[in-house]
């Protein structure tokens, strides 16, 4: 059993047509269960991406039974957001939050975000929240001082790893997800020996980056046994509350 | 038991076993392999002869970073003393050092006397940028020697000095965020290839293929800086048909650095 807390949705505006490819990418990888975020949400228009993905997840599309939905959250469109959060969390095929911080213009240490944050926290769901470097650090102390939050560190701090041993060390509410382009030798591993295992999520950013990124990467770390089944899905499924035996 | 970060109930048991997805494929030789170290990074977990061997790779041309950082010449003949005999494992790659134009020059010819095939420029972590007179110089040169080069830098940068002279060239940090600009650039340039490290999205491979064909992509893995698996797992779950994936791991390769029939 696996499940990807960090995919998506949609088309991408690079130089690729991976649209329709959501579930076909798990399936390269026997990914069983997926949480998706519409990249027009991500990257555009928030409301109208989770309008879309709303649509897709009750389409009846083959495979979209293996996916659950986040909402996207624009922290400079908190009013849409709550709107939201109060329309597609009690479908239940939406089970957290996805913000990204460059494409909406906000750090994690702007007020905005925080706001962001503490509302995602009252709807009682966790947030997916792109990190890079030391922002990670930045959402540990938000993660600290909004009770209840939930957080996710997407990419892990990416080529910030290291702080974001330091941010799961500080907070025993925030989750570290691996997904990246770059695959450094004994990233994985390094993070794997220093963290709790019960905060380690697997996540691949698949359809931007094909799973094979963080497959391999995690492959590569030789976890075994409670530690790679917790990655793969024990700890996703009782973050996000998911029906799974 | 643990074998080199990997243990065998790893292989059979986790729900992250890679050996059925990878199946039968094998590399002939990875385009993208260093010898030596960063001063300034991290050693490695294994050195790279390690690393191939625990992936089933036959050969790996090979660039040294003492060349790339500190004296060429030295740095050169430790990785040609590291390959002896007929090149099977290590295919030696000449590093260069674009902050000595002239002394780049001099290497090449020395390496091209001595058989080598292929050139290796970092410009990344020589601090050169692609319209420095060094690149454009060595570039004419190479072309010169018939020598294939392989390149760092930003595709959508270092395209440019390389253009026009009828070079062969890899570029081997074209990431699939800029695949788009490469294809377009190698379109007009049919010596221009790129490694495969970094064509991580899921149909960029495909997508390369289609628009200038197999015989356009190389195996990298920048072993042992980065996780071969991953580049591994990407072409052996792609959607490649056997004779194009033959190519990509390894027959492009070894037409470049070796001389092989193509």
């Amino acid at each position: 059993m696996i499940i990807d807390v960090h995919a998506h949705q949609g088309p991408w505006f690079f130089t690729m047509d991976v649209a329709a490819l959501t579930v076909a990418a798990m399936d390269r990888y026997g990914i069983d269960l997926a949480v998706v975020s519409g990249t027009e949400a991500v990257i555009y228009d928030a409301s109208a991406g989770n309008r879309s993905l709303a649509a897709f997840l009750g389409s009846g599309a083959p495979g979209s039974e293996r996916l659950y939905g986040y909402v996207t959250v624009n922290p400079r469109r908190l009013a849409a957001a709550e709107r939201d959060l109060d329309a597609y969390l009690p479908t239940g095929r939406f089970v957290g939050a996805k913000i990204h911080t460059d494409y909406t213009g906000s750090p994690i240490g702007s007020p905005w975000m925080r706001e962001a944050l503490t509302l995602v926290a009252a709807a009682g769901v966790p947030a997916l929240v792109h990190t890079w470097g030391t922002s990670v650090l930045d959402l540990a102390r938000v993660c600290r001082d909004i009770p209840g939050l939930r957080v996710i560190a997407g990419h892990m701090g990416a080529d910030g790893y290291r702080h974001a041993v330091e941010a799961a060390r500080t907070c025993d509410r925030l989750y570290l997800e691996p997904c990246w382009s770059h695959f450094p030798a004994g990233r994985i591993a390094e993070v794997a020996a220093a963290v709790d295992p019960g905060r380690l999520l697997f996540g691949t950013d698949s359809t931007l980056i094909d799973p094979a990124s963080a497959f391999g990467s995690v492959a590569a770390a030789g976890l075994t046994g409670d530690a790679a089944d917790r990655l793969a899905w024990r700890n996703a499924a009782d973050l996000f509350r998911l029906p799974i035996g | 038991m643990v074998m080199a970060g990997i243990s065998r109930e790893g292989l059979r048991m986790t729900p992250f076993d890679t050996r059925h997805l990878i199946g039968d494929l094998v590399v002939t030789l990875d385009v993208d392999v260093l010898a030596g170290a960063y001063p300034d990074r991290d050693l490695p977990p294994d050195p790279a002869p390690v690393v191939l061997a625990r992936h089933g790779v036959a050969a790996a041309a090979t660039a040294g970073l003492r060349a790339a950082l500190f004296d060429m010449v030295s740095g050169n003949d430790e990785v040609l003393a590291s390959a002896p005999g007929n090149w099977v494992a290590v295919v030696p790659v000449g590093s260069l050092d674009l902050r000595d134009p002239l002394g780049a020059v001099r290497e090449m010819e020395r390496l091209a006397a001595l058989g080598v095939r292929g050139v290796r420029l970092f410009p990344d972590e020589q601090g050169v940028e692609a319209d420095f007179p060094s690149v454009r110089h060595v570039a004419r040169r190479a072309a010169v020697l018939g020598l294939t080069v392989l390149t760092g830098g930003d595709v959508r940068r270092f395209w440019r000095p390389f253009t026009g002279l009828g070079l062969r060239v890899v570029f081997l940090d074209t990431h699939f965020y800029h695949l788009g600009d490469f294809l377009v650039a190698a379109a007009d340039e049919p010596g221009f290839h790129t490694s495969t490290r970094l064509l991580n999205s899921p149909d960029a491979l495909e997508t390369a293929v289609g628009e200038i064909g197999p015989e356009r992509l190389l195996f990298g893995s920048r072993s042992p800086y980065y996780e071969p698996l991953v580049p591994l797992l990407r072409l052996a779950t792609g959607g490649l048909k056997p004779d194009e994936t033959a190519l990509v791991a390894g027959g492009n390769a070894r037409r470049l650095l070796l001389g092989e029939p193509a």
